[in-house]
């Protein structure tokens, strides 16, 4: 992990210093801030914060002191510029106020554009290539070779270039344990067509993209990152040699730093041609394959060209592409879809990315709540200053009876909001910056990192200062709207005794109510996320995940027939069987929750005549007996598969609940009934079922249980070069044999390649969308709440401080402590109300937005809302307790002496 | 916070910052550190405030800018050191304070409470 360093902050802060200064002094003054900085850093993190803020405003103080009291020739109207040396001086009258406000604007515009620069860097950033505004992409979904191999002979027609890619995780290990990488296969015009060229070294060609390698035999560049952190950023790393996924390849190049292929989020680390792939072992179809959907095409429209008239002339040859392209062995019906299937074209200058399906909704949505909880801030600073400006009220009509305009000083209050806001948004940044790298960690699993470009852009930073202007706005409008109640007249006038403070539903009331209903909706959001993330948690899977390990197994490497396979992979599974601590062990080609999936069209039973083929969809499986068991799912009829079950005796088939229900009837009666599929190549065959087990999630913990069938492992033609073995660990934790499970493998064939992982890992990567969502939407939720209740207590203490004669009054006549407390709290619970009202009709309508995302329960939830309802009550009892009691115990002689 | 003048006194930063000077020729950071231990932490002397004393003593003709010596880490930044008139300016503070001392009483710091 890349140290933390102020770099790209500091260009920021400096930024606030006039250009000719900078010019003379940037280099000195960068050094002595990253040594200072270095120094902070050792110091521990309080003095990193306090050197951070003290820098945000130092270098705001500073910056416009150089730019107003120039000694060049630039000036700023000196208008503006007393007003801002006034801020500045008022502000370091109140240190403390200041740095409450400035820390929290810094959190509350830091989590705004940590989150904005996320969604930024994966929807709205463009590639870091030449012209990316002119880049396309064919939509639709992948794309197979022969297809890519047509547009690629035509693509000077219809493009300026194009090229086609499949991003691949490659395995570097020959054997043994596997060691991925992120990678892709390209084309030999991807450079090209990108404008991308090496930074040492060469890229590659369409003369090195040949199937089986070109002149220089198959070749391959590697990003900058790689080449620092595997190959040691040596320069003899050219004509190195690199095994990917068992292929040979020599690196003739290393891309440039910043370029991490075309997809957004997923780092391209090593990029190696189209034709090279076809010495995969055990891939040699991959080229040529009609059905083989697997490659992405990308053009570059010609400089006057548009997108429709690039799509004009790809539809011109289509018909001709097509007809090359047929896919042997589909039924005429789909053909006859095949052939006049239009082609799109869609805009493709911010690349691919995976990211944006899964994570875009609830990045958004979680920033609608960071924006929300900015508000509440806003309105606890408003509060803060309103305070402030009461306290400052004779000051203000001195300078009044002095002379001053109103609007002057409305002007100097709202500067002061400028310069906190302004303060607070350059420590956002740094905020930021920290925030949405622990962000992109949450978003990575063990099997797929992400990466991202983060650093602020253009976008990033207006948004920042559109933030920061909105949020002075924000806070600093209710102060100097307050400037209009003060009269010149209050500061001749000595100060008056008042006996019941100000009764009036005042703005600082308001506010309040408006901070109560955001974080009303933020608190039911918040549980809203938190439920669902509970409720997947603990779904019904069918299946026991604790302490099951899951070793992919590859033996592509191994050159052996089919039938050959099962027996390596059995003796496999007996050493797996046999390592001490593990109770159970078997083979299936896919585990559940996986990436991978199988589905089959069922031939029509009597219960399913005359549906559509998609709804006689099943799942399938292969696995070897035993395989129930070693999940923890239960036989609810029938037998197991077992010993018998081969090749030489009659196909036979497992089904769970469900596949029973919707294809056979009741499940105690589908036991000998017969299931026709083809579930290898285009024969249809007959499966008779011997047993039925008990329904278990395949694909997905949200789409529940599905049908599902299971055929034994013996039994198929074409035995699977990969397959997993699935390990039960006796006492429940799987982790502590992961030494002892890679030892047997290595034992039981030194060829064979396998990974390693708990089950419950990947359940757990499953739901990761889930659970970020969840921890951010929980924690802004929490942080509303005790914003609101910091505002709510503030409000009472002030009252109780206004009303302290009425108090000694009432208490002295007789008013016993009870009747206090009611009534500080009372009038604190009228205005609770009032806000949770509010709330109620916001949250009522905001949730309808979260639908897609929540599991397990209806948006509009009434538990959910009673829930939240309840914990805002207590947060404003307990806000208001202090307050009230302190006037319950007050002293009525001495608060009327006072008074 | 305009002109510089030899014969007003000196703020501390700037006492501080030619003396740190008149040892030789340092680039910015050196002359911050030293600052800092001269004056044992007692003159607060952050990058920002720091660079703006420096700008007005170059400004004032005080202190100048030199080359780095051969070889150094150019991202240090430029290199200064002190004019005549800075060393003219030390001087005169140095006297100021030698006069100010002087009139104090012999005894007065330990009599201080009577």
């Amino acid at each position: 992990m890349r140290r933390a360093s102020p770099g790209r902050w500091l260009d920021v802060a400096l930024r606030c210093y006039p250009r000719a200064y900078r010019v003379r002094f940037e280099p000195g003054m960068r050094n002595a801030l990253e040594r200072d900085w270095a120094r902070a850093r050792h110091a521990g993190p309080a003095a990193l914060v306090a050197f951070c803020v003290v820098t945000a405003i130092d270098a705001l103080r500073f910056g416009l002191a150089e730019r107003c009291h120039p000694r060049g020739g630039f000036s700023m109207s000196s208008f503006l510029a007393v007003d801002v040396r006034d801020a500045l001086r008022s502000l370091r009258a109140s240190p403390v106020v200041t740095l409450v406000a400035v820390v929290s604007l810094a959190f509350g515009i830091g989590a705004n554009t940590a989150l904005f620069s996320l969604l930024d860097s994966i929807v709205l950033k463009p590639l870091p290539v030449r012209h990316p505004s002119r880049l396309v992409v064919v939509d639709g979904g992948s794309w197979t070779n022969p297809i890519w191999e047509q547009i690629r002979e035509r693509r000077h027609d219809i493009f300026e270039d194009a090229f086609a890619w499949s991003g691949e995780r490659f395995n570097l290990a020959t054997h043994g344990e596997t060691d991925y990488v992120d990678g892709a296969w390209a084309s030999g015009s991807i450079f090209d067509t990108l404008g991308i060229g090496a930074a040492f070294g060469r890229t590659y060609t369409a003369a090195d993209d040949v199937h089986g390698g070109g002149p220089d035999g198959a070749v391959a560049v590697v990003s900058y990152g790689f080449w620092q952190r595997r190959l040691g950023g040596a320069a003899d790393a050219i004509g190195r040699h690199l095994t990917l996924n068992g292929v040979d390849v020599a690196v003739v190049g290393v891309m440039p730093r910043g370029f991490f292929g075309p997809d957004v989020g997923r780092s391209a680390d090593i990029i190696a041609p189209i034709g090279a792939a076809e010495l995969m072992p055990g891939r040699q179809a991959l080229l040529d394959g009609r059905s083989t959907w697997w490659l992405e095409i990308m053009g570059r429209l010609k400089p006057a060209q548009t997108i429709e008239q690039a799509a004009a002339r790809l539809n011109a040859v289509r018909p001709s592409i097509r007809e090359a392209t047929l896919p042997q062995n589909w039924p005429p019906k789909e053909l006859a879809n095949y052939l006049p299937e239009p082609l799109k074209l869609v805009p493709g200058a911010n690349g691919q990315s995976d990211l944006r399906r899964s994570y875009v909704k609830p990045l958004q949505i979680v920033l609608g709540l960071v924006a929300a909880v900015l508000a509440i801030a806003c309105a606890n600073l408003a509060n803060l200053l309103l305070a402030r400006a009461a306290a400052r009220r004779s000051e203000l009509s001195v300078r009044l009876a002095l002379g001053a305009s109103r609007f002057r000083l409305a002007k100097q209050l709202l500067a002061e909001a400028a310069m906190l806001a302004a303060a607070g948004a350059l420590l956002g940044l740094l905020v930021a910056q920290w925030g949405s790298a622990l962000l992109v960690r949450q978003l990575a699993t063990s099997s797929q990192g992400v990466t991202l470009d983060l650093s602020p852009d253009w976008r990033v930073l207006l948004f920042t200062v559109a933030v920061a202007m909105l949020t002075a706005i924000v806070f600093g409008t209710a102060p100097a709207l307050g400037v209009g109640g003060v009269s010149a007249n209050d500061a001749i006038r000595a100060q008056t005794r008042t006996v019941t403070g100000d009764r009036r539903f005042s703005l600082r009331n308001a506010l309040v109510a408006v901070q109560v209903a955001l974080s009303l909706a933020l608190v039911v959001g918040g549980l809203l996320f938190v439920r669902t993330l509970t409720a997947l948690a603990s779904a019904s899977l069918g299946f026991t995940p604790q302490g099951l390990i899951a070793i992919d197994l590859s033996a592509r490497a191994n050159a052996l027939e089919p039938p050959a396979r099962l027996q390596l992979f059995e003796r496999a599974r007996q050493a797996v069987a046999d390592v001490p601590g593990v109770s159970q062990a078997a083979l299936s080609v896919l585990t559940p929750v996986g990436s991978m999936r199988w589905n089959t069209v069922v031939a029509p039973t009597p219960l399913t005549t005359g549906l559509t083929d998609r709804k006689r969809l099943s799942w399938v499986n292969l696995v070897s007996p035993g395989w129930f068991g070693t999940l923890g799912m239960r036989l609810m009829a029938g037998r197991d598969f077992d010993g018998h079950d081969t090749a030489g005796t009659p196909a036979v088939m497992i089904v769970n609940e469900s596949f029973a229900r919707r294809f056979l009837g009741e499940p105690a009666a589908a036991i000998g009934r017969e299931v026709r599929t083809s579930l290898e190549g285009p024969d249809v065959l007959t499966y008779r079922v011997v047993g039925i087990v008990n329904d278990a999630v395949y694909t997905d913990v949200r789409k529940g249980f599905e049908p599902t069938v299971f055929v034994p492992l013996a039994q198929v033609h074409q035995m699977p070069a990969e397959i997993v073995v699935t390990a039960r660990a006796a006492g429940g934790d799987g982790e502590r044999l992961t030494r002892a499970l890679a030892a047997a493998m290595t034992r039981t064939d030194a060829q064979v390649s396998f990974t390693i992982h708990p089950l419950a890992e990947q359940l757990r990567s499953a739901v990761r969308q889930e659970r970020l969502t969840a921890i951010l939407a929980g924690f802004f939720g929490v942080m509303a709440l005790l914003l609101a209740a910091v505002g709510l207590y503030g409000l009472a203490s002030h009252a109780v401080a206004q009303r302290r004669a009425e108090i000694g009054i009432r208490m002295a006549l007789g008013a016993d402590p009870q009747r206090v407390v009611r009534l500080v709290l009372g009038r604190l619970l009228v205005l609770l109300s009032i806000g949770l009202a509010l709330g109620v009709v916001l949250s009522w309508w905001t949730v309808a937005l979260f639908e897609q995302l929540l599991f397990g329960l209806r948006p509009r939830d009434p538990m959910t809302f009673s829930t939240g309802c309840g914990v805002l009550v207590l947060a404003a009892l307990a806000a208001g307790w202090l307050p009230a009691r302190r006037a319950a115990r007050m002293d009525p002689v001495r608060a009327l002496r006072e008074a | 916070m305009s002109e510089m003048d030899i014969s007003d006194p000196l703020k501390p930063a700037v006492l501080h910052i030619l003396l740190a000077l008149a040892e030789g020729e340092r680039h910015g950071y050196a002359i911050m550190q030293a600052v800092r231990e001269q004056s044992r932490g007692g003159v607060p002397l952050r990058t920002g405030s720091f660079y703006r004393h420096l700008s007005q003593l170059l400004e004032a003709g005080w202190v100048g800018e030199v080359k780095a010596p051969a070889g150094d880490d150019p991202r240090r930044g430029a290199y200064y050191r002190l004019t005549p008139r800075g060393r003219t300016a030390l001087q005169a503070e140095r006297a100021r304070l030698v006069a100010l001392l002087d009139a104090f009483p012999r005894r007065s710091a330990r009599r201080s409470h009577s």
